[in-house]
């Protein structure tokens, strides 16, 4: 078994186990993420939702329920976090815009607004109302974008189709990275004649491209041009992703990629290593501290046994209502079920409650009482969490 | 107004049944449905044809009366049977006694038996518990009921027949004393119409007498709730049945890609107000799983409940109720047929149009057991090359439906209703249980007119809040997992939720 020594060991590549890994990366820490693979950051809308039960993030965050997690991060660290975020999204050509102060809309694929506080640069013109006038562009046999959903809510719309040889996302994003291809459609779509204001398209602009794709289309068509964020797989979560870990790889960060954790060492009350299997092979990564960042029940991160739920990696204790009949309510569309609470309760420092382990750091939405889809608290809250268990983490091991 | 000869409330197996009766004894007739076609009982049931063998003991007359028609429907009806054959598994504990008077039943009724050793057993079906004691094989099959409403109807259609689903009865039209007719409300429209006919028929199962009451008359009933659960893939290719007197989670039927397990039984009050409870999706799985051990592990894409409608007797325990049916003359014009099972559909819809001919004075004899059912010619089965040959433009990955076969359906059925394609083309019934290709389907729909964008969006909210309460019984493990991945997509990148501020 080979044996490799960190200082951090971070678990999970979703958006807060990369911040966490890219700031300690920063601070000259030897740190290193293992993941058992894409995280569920790339089945997201790209957007950075803080907060988006409240049109102001930080008035959604002070209104949260005491013992949400978010209220251990202080508004400091929030800012910062986001504003590192930004800058490295920058560096990385995939500009996001907006402001903490207040969240934006988004257009959804089904014609309604989604809040959320940062987007990428492709989503900014998103319609603010819906009397704008769009026009919306869609591809030939498509199954994950139906223009009609759209139409239903917005008076002063229109679409047309465009056969991209392709049906699938990753097809025709893939194409719009070649620049014949690129030139041909805007050649069609010149002779559309559009006379909207603005031009939407799905999210299929690219595969890491589409910022580049979008300027060019807004150069010839004269007219701001947005996408609109799909069914998975989604580029622009994707391409999130790619950036977060491509610009992680630039730091000098190291990725154990497809390395699923499946056993612990311990001492003491000391977590020693975690092992992992890649390649059918044992492997040994021993550090001082963890961070877990594995996510809630899709990120893999937690799991509903049919009597209890429990964590993956470390078997820590976790929140949750007690009775299976408690973890849904009746009403689908209510946001209210009782699972959304299920997670790791920790302390100021991000450290799991009622744990035999001191060197365990927690962030993201595997977090106890996050209630992601309720309160809105996405990939903001796993930035700003991220920092903060990585911070803590940091001043532990000083 | 409109009318007919007979009318037919309910479009379960049985009123379905009495509508293919009537069409090929030349009467006019008119079947009104609440909902969808086995919308009742009959779609929440295992879809087992039974052989006889679970009713042997406690009520050969019911036993006789499955076996005579599961022989006749294996005949006629092709195209929804499918001839698994069946066990009766016995566990180390359960009693020997049972076991002679269960081979001692059998051969009474007549139905065949076959006594195979455990390593036989298991060599029909490897999935099966090693330590059976022994299996006895009886000639169960598995029935797909939504099929065999729609091809009971296809009959009726062809002869004239008309029928009204997702129409409720609020009125029955009485004139001195007498049922001529009902007034039925257009669940989507609110229209109303009025159908006259001499004779009204009550198969209303479960609702039969809240039906009869609107003439005045009573129906005494024992309502007996019995919860199911689903597992993602076919864990037998026999119907297993424990050897032993009828109990909870005491049989397992292969039906298509998926199994069936159940029941339990339960009296409740009110056939609308259904709930699963965890405790009954826990006992299933349990005793599902002395049969078959992999059914503690399989995935459970769904948990349900039906209602069986048992005529009322004195005995406490609902499973000792009688399972035969009974032809009620109101004497007023209204009959009702009550209880029955579904394997005896056709012969309770044989003596329900026995009694009608009676009525109108007629001489016709029923030919339901001998001809084959029509419409079947058309049911191609799901040969998977046939389901992958339009691989680009597949709309329901579980199922491996495609947008071709989705309009077709459209096309022909004019139907308005995303459940009307599942039921034809198994859209949606897979893992993720129509988590994904529902919103497909509807954006075709739209697409292709029938729908407006609106009404898309109206209908994509009500059935993830209908698929919500089929699945939020059986929701743990990768199942569980899969579904915050849906509600992710609908609710945190479609936002849903915020369709309702517009309604």
């Amino acid at each position: 078994m080979s044996v490799i020594e960190y200082d951090v060991i971070v678990i999970g590549a979703g958006t807060a186990g990369l911040t966490a890994t890219a700031w300690l990366a920063e601070q000259k820490l030897r740190v290193a993420l293992v993941t058992a693979g894409e995280p569920t950051a790339c089945l997201s809308t790209g957007c950075i939702d803080v907060c988006s039960r409240d049109d102001q993030p930080l008035a959604g965050i002070a209104g949260l329920p005491d013992g949400h997690p978010f209220h251990r991060v202080s508004p400091e660290m929030l800012g910062q976090s986001l504003d590192d975020f930004r800058q490295m999204m920058a560096d990385m050509d995939m500009p996001y815009k907006g402001a903490l102060e207040k969240n934006r809309r988004v257009l959804s694929a089904i014609g309604t607004f989604k809040n959320t506080c940062l987007v990428p640069a492709t989503m900014e013109a998103s319609p603010q109302s819906d009397d704008e006038r769009i026009h919306l562009i869609t591809f030939t046999g498509l199954k994950d974008f139906y223009p009609g959903y759209i139409l239903s809510r917005f008076p002063n719309a229109s679409f047309s189709s465009y056969d991209a040889g392709v049906s699938t996302t990753m097809g025709i994003a893939a194409n719009f990275e070649d620049s014949a291809f690129l030139e041909t459609f805007l050649l069609w779509l010149e002779r559309q004649k559009i006379r909207e204001d603005k031009i939407a398209f799905p999210a299929v602009l690219g595969l890491e491209s589409a910022f580049s794709v979008l300027k060019q289309i807004e150069s010839r068509l004269e007219r701001p041009v947005f996408e609109i964020p799909t069914l998975p797989p989604s580029m622009p979560g994707r391409r999130l992703f790619n950036a977060m870990k491509d610009h992680l790889r630039r730091r000098g960060g190291v990725i154990y990629w497809n390395w699923p954790v499946v056993g612990v060492e311990r001492s003491g009350r000391q977590i020693e290593a975690v092992t992992t299997e890649a390649q059918g092979r044992p492997n040994s990564l021993n550090a001082r501290a963890f961070i877990l960042s594995t996510g809630s029940f899709v990120g893999g991160g937690l799991y509903a046994k049919r009597d209890r739920i429990v964590e993956k990696v470390f078997d820590l204790p976790v929140f949750a209502p007690e009775n299976r009949d408690d973890w849904f309510d009746q009403d689908y569309f209510s946001m209210n079920h009782g699972i959304g609470q299920a997670g790791i309760a920790v302390d100021d420092a991000f450290c799991p409650t009622d744990s035999p382990w001191n060197n365990i750091f927690v962030c993201g939405s595997i977090l106890a009482r996050t209630e992601t889809l309720k309160n809105g608290c996405g990939h903001g809250f796993a930035i700003a969490t991220g920092r903060a268990a990585a911070r803590s983490c940091l001043e532990r091991l000083k | 107004m409109i009318k007919t000869d007979v009318i037919i409330i309910g479009g379960g197996a049985t009123g379905c049944g009495i509508a293919r009766d009537l069409a090929l004894r030349g009467i006019p007739h008119c079947l009104i449905e609440k909902g969808d076609f086995a919308a009742g009982a009959t779609g929440a049931c295992h879809g087992l044809l039974h052989s006889g063998g679970r009713y042997a003991v406690s009520d050969p007359v019911a036993a006789k009366e499955c076996f005579d028609e599961n022989m006749i429907l294996r005949r006629i009806g092709e195209k929804c049977v499918e001839r698994t054959g069946g066990l009766f598994v016995r566990l180390p504990g359960d009693s020997k006694l049972f076991r002679e008077r269960f081979l001692r039943s059998c051969d009474d009724i007549g139905i065949p038996t076959d006594i195979l050793s455990s390593t036989k057993a298991l060599e029909l079906v490897p999935s099966l518990n090693p330590d059976i004691e022994e299996a006895i094989r009886v000639p169960d099959c598995s029935i797909d009921p939504f099929r065999l409403c729609l091809l009971n109807m296809k009959t009726s259609q062809m002869k004239g027949g008309l029928s009204f689903i997702r129409h409720r009865v609020t009125e029955i039209v009485q004139s001195h004393g007498r049922c001529i007719g009902v007034k039925a409300t257009d669940a989507a429209t609110g229209e109303v119409k009025e159908i006259h006919g001499n004779i009204l028929v009550n198969a209303s199962g479960a609702w039969a007498d809240l039906v009869a009451r609107l003439a005045g008359c009573e129906v005494p009933l024992t309502l007996s709730k019995g919860s199911l659960v689903i597992t993602n893939h076919r864990l037998t290719d026999m119907v297993i049945n424990r050897l032993r007197p009828s109990s909870d989670g005491d049989i397992i039927v292969p039906n298509e890609a998926v199994c069936l397990a159940g029941t339990t039984s339960l009296a409740v009050d009110d056939p609308d107000a259904l709930s699963t409870q965890s405790a009954e999706v826990d006992t299933i799985i349990g005793e599902a799983g002395r049969m078959i051990p992999h059914f503690n592990q399989a995935r459970i894409i769904r948990a349900f409940s039906g209602v069986r409608p048992l005529l009322k007797s004195q005995k406490l325990d609902s499973r000792e109720i009688s399972r035969g049916f009974q032809i009620i003359d109101h004497q007023n014009g209204l009959y009702s047929i009550v209880g029955g099972k579904l394997t005896t559909f056709r012969l309770m819809a044989e003596k329900m149009v026995d009694a009608i001919m009676n009525a109108f004075n007629l001489k016709r004899d029923c030919e339901t057991a001998d001809q084959p059912l029509d419409g079947q010619e058309e049911l191609s089965g799901y040969p998977l090359s046939k389901r992958l040959a339009d691989m680009k433009n597949i709309l329901c990955e579980c199922e491996l439906v495609s947008r071709g076969s989705v309009e077709k359906i459209i096309q022909e059925t004019g139907t308005r209703h995303v459940g009307d394609i599942s039921h034809r083309t198994r859209l949606g019934m897979g893992p993720c249980q129509g988590g994904f290709c529902t919103f497909r389907a509807l954006g075709v729909m739209h697409d292709m007119e029938i729908l407006t964008a609106r009404q898309s969006v109206q209908s994509l909210r009500e059935f993830l809040q209908r698929r919500f309460r089929g699945i939020r019984y059986a929701l743990w493990g990768d199942q569980l997992r899969e579904e915050q991945l849906v509600e992710y997509i609908y609710l945190g990148i479609l936002a849903m939720e915020k369709t309702r501020e517009r309604h």
